[in-house]
């Protein structure tokens, strides 16, 4: 289990304190509105934000003092997931070993990885020759190889079209369910997450307004929506 | 058949493409049938060994300095940071006379390094005259420009990938490999070619610190054959072999420059994860300290000029100082106004006959310009007013023209983008409203452009106010701009006056380009 335990963030113009459990295989969707926190509390689990306060731990063992390579997490980004300079098989390969000198079998799990996103003859395509949701195909090959328990995914599929995203939550779903992998995705069309995730968390100035069951989450999201004040006419 | 009436850019091609051939074909003209190519040869051979040879050292000693201390300066955080990349932007700008000062005053035969060296009880003597202190100046000048736009460039590294290769676990030879490295590549061709084309066609440095005719750039050879030996067809020749160096070069940069940006993000970069590495910190430290042993003593010389401003304030000093700044007002109006013109034309041939092979020869005008050596054109330009006014009224005329035409490549690229913006933001609504001519310019092209357009002005008057270039052959009691009084006062040795008008060229100099990058960051 991931357990976030009142883990305090502070900025000039921002703060944040999140609490959070989140079983291990889950899916977790995090939803709200823009700017309300929930890349931070991603950055947070990756180890690119420090808490100067609250506990982070993974399966009992604390996850602050560990370097951002050093835990049990990989991360897709909403873009420039991918070295422009790199063929797509060095770029899934640096999952594996930054150094990219790879041995055979690793090679071949590289490929098998592709071959799993549906990528299968693009190992020696440039990314700059893919479309936008081949891309992050890539990216989610990238993070499936390194085998952590844990894949962050920071809002990986605004930038393409719902069929697309439908069909690319589809295959994170059933690369999850195969590997065993706990996902925590940040993502704007909570809908879109609701037959699949297992837990949704609204998220809004930093704190965690609710975690429970899709439905009940997106009730709750819903009527704050409903409830924002009308603009002016 | 129905008439199209010609753009003006069209016509201010033809203009420009028509001044240039009939400055070369006078001066050719003037020379007769008496020198060829192969009665210089020899003599042209060895001009261009040394142009080749310095041109390349310049190069190759800055972008060494300058990569190593961009990547220095974008793995470290110290107080005073933001002051030191100031500084840097000041170098880009700096006249290459008030360098030629800066090394005399550091490096000269009684300079602070011969001073420090004497009180240590060294007997020798410092000779900076030929390649020591021409490198230094080239260096001076060009290795804070190569470190600022690789900087800017490192900077442009999207935020998610600095996270990548820390989630990643990436070494430090990783991080150069895949994320510095990509940069470098893609800016270093660029850089080393607009280096050593400045240093190839450099003047004042090489006139003022080459030693003698023996170490001579083209432009320094065409200066001397038009100013003291009068060979006009000599000076032709050798324009015409810049010419066709120089445009290669320029051809090269065109490719270069014309790429797409790198990509950019809009979250902002987090820290380096390299940043930590012990090794790392030791180098980055000596690379520091020996960039700023190098850079701060050029740099301050400049500021023992303070001193002695009461000493130069003297009708010579306003008159130049008058001089120049109309000259400079002129030279900048005549760059803003061909830019626009030219932008205009590229704009319209793009988007508006959709000819993109006319749009590229427009877009390909101004840099070319870099390759046409001022001195040639200008003597040409010259023997064809000469019947009709004096040589200090053709100074006067042919001075802002010829700075204007210099200043064009840098004030176009200022304006030019601009113009394609407001057409592709704005051009399909412009078309259905009906806007067109000084109404669509009013309403559309002058808000996006007035700040980029007194950039680019800021900017070109800068140029053509430190400059000392054409002003070499045209200056004298008659006619004398703030560089070339500086010139006249370490001509003869008097180096605190020569100070205090370095500094004030350097303060003007700056005021206009700090202006220019206000503008340029000014928001719509």
């Amino acid at each position: 289990m991931l357990l976030i335990d009142q883990c305090r963030l502070t900025w000039p113009d921002f703060s944040a304190d999140y609490s959070l459990k989140v079983e291990d295989g889950a899916l977790c969707a995090l939803i709200g509105s823009s700017g309300g926190g929930k890349t931070t509390l991603l950055h947070l689990i990756a180890g690119f934000e420090t808490p100067q306060s609250g506990t982070l731990t993974f399966r009992g063992s604390d996850l602050l003092p560990l370097q951002p390579s050093q835990r049990p997490v990989a991360i897709v980004f909403q873009d420039h997931n991918l070295f422009p300079h790199l063929s797509v098989a060095r770029n899934v390969a640096l999952g594996l070993r930054p150094s990219l000198r790879l041995e055979k079998a690793e090679w071949a799990l590289v490929s098998e990885m592709l071959e799993a996103v549906g990528l299968t003859g693009y190992d020696h395509r440039k990314p700059g020759e893919m479309s936008g949701g081949q891309r992050q195909r890539v990216a989610l090959a990238r993070a499936m190889v390194s085998k952590r328990p844990i894949i962050l995914l920071d809002e990986p599929f605004s930038s393409l079209d719902p069929q697309l995203r439908r069909s690319m939550i589809q295959l994170v779903d059933e690369l999850r369910k195969r590997q065993s992998i706990t996902v925590i995705m940040s993502i704007h069309t909570p809908e879109e997450v609701a037959d699949v995730a297992e837990q949704m968390v609204l998220i809004d100035h930093g704190r965690v307004i609710q975690a429970g069951s899709p439905p009940e989450v997106l009730r709750t999201f819903h009527s704050r929506s409903s409830t924002a004040p009308d603009l002016p006419v | 058949m129905r008439f199209r009436r010609p753009h003006p850019g069209s016509l201010v091609a033809v203009a420009i493409v028509a001044l240039l051939a009939a400055g070369f074909f006078a001066l050719l003209r003037a020379g007769g049938h008496e020198a060829s190519f192969l009665s210089i040869g020899p003599y042209l051979l060895r001009l261009l060994l040394f142009s080749l040879a310095q041109a390349g050292l310049s190069m190759v000693l800055s972008l060494a300095l300058g990569s190593a201390l961009a990547l220095a300066l974008a793995r470290r955080n110290f107080p005073g940071k933001d002051i030191l990349l100031s500084a840097l932007g000041t170098t880009m700008i700096m006249p290459a006379i008030v360098a030629v000062f800066a090394v005399f005053t550091v490096y000269g035969r009684n300079g602070w390094l011969a001073e420090i060296l004497k009180a240590l009880g060294w007997p020798g003597d410092i000779n900076i005259f030929g390649y020591p202190g021409i490198l230094i100046a080239h260096v001076f000048l060009n290795a804070p420009f190569v470190a600022k736009i690789i900087l800017d460039a490192l900077h442009l590294i999207p935020a998610e990938q600095w996270r990548l290769a820390s989630a990643l676990g990436f070494s430090s030879g990783q991080i150069f490999r895949h994320l510095d490295w990509p940069v470098f590549r893609a800016e270093l061709p660029g850089l080393a070619s607009l280096v050593f084309l400045l240093c190839f066609k450099s003047f004042a440095i090489v006139l003022a610190l080459g030693g003698g005719p023996s170490r001579a750039t083209l432009e320094v050879a065409i200066y001397e054959a038009l100013k003291v030996d009068l060979d006009f067809a000599r000076a032709a020749w050798i324009a015409l072999i810049q010419v066709a160096i120089c445009l290669t070069a320029t051809l090269a940069l065109h490719g270069v420059l014309a790429r797409p940006p790198v990509a950019t993000t809009s979250r902002t970069t987090i820290s380096r994860p390299d940043a930590p590495n012990p090794p790392l910190m030791i180098l980055d430290g000596f690379v520091l300290t020996a960039g700023l042993l190098f850079i701060a003593p050029l740099a301050l010389s400049i500021f023992t000029g303070l001193g002695h401003i009461t000493a130069v304030l003297d009708e010579d000093l306003l008159f130049a100082l008058l001089t120049s700044l109309a000259i400079a007002a002129m030279a900048s109006t005549l760059a803003c106004s061909l830019a626009l013109a030219l932008g205009a034309a590229v704009r319209t041939h793009r988007v508006g006959f959709g000819s993109p092979r006319w749009a590229a020869v427009f877009d390909l005008i101004p840099n070319a310009l870099l390759a046409v050596p001022p001195f040639a054109l200008t003597a040409g330009l010259f023997l064809l007013i000469r019947p009709f006014v004096d040589s200090a009224v053709g100074g006067l005329i042919l001075l802002p023209v010829v700075n204007g035409l210099g200043a064009l490549p840098f004030a176009y690229r200022y304006v030019a983008p601009r113009l394609l913006l407001a057409e592709e933001r704005y051009g399909r609504l412009s078309s259905s409203l009906g806007l067109t001519g000084l109404t669509r310019a009013q309403i559309v092209d002058w808000p996006l452009l007035r700040r980029p357009l007194g950039s680019a002005f800021a900017l070109a008057a800068a140029l053509s106010f430190g400059d000392f270039g054409i002003i070499a052959l045209f200056g004298g009691p008659e006619l004398r701009t703030l560089p070339y009084l500086l010139y006249e006062r370490l001509g003869a040795y008097r180096f605190e006056e020569a100070s205090a008008i370095g500094l004030l060229i350097l303060f003007v100099a700056f005021m206009l380009a700090h202006m220019s990058g206000r503008w340029s960051h000014a928001p719509d």
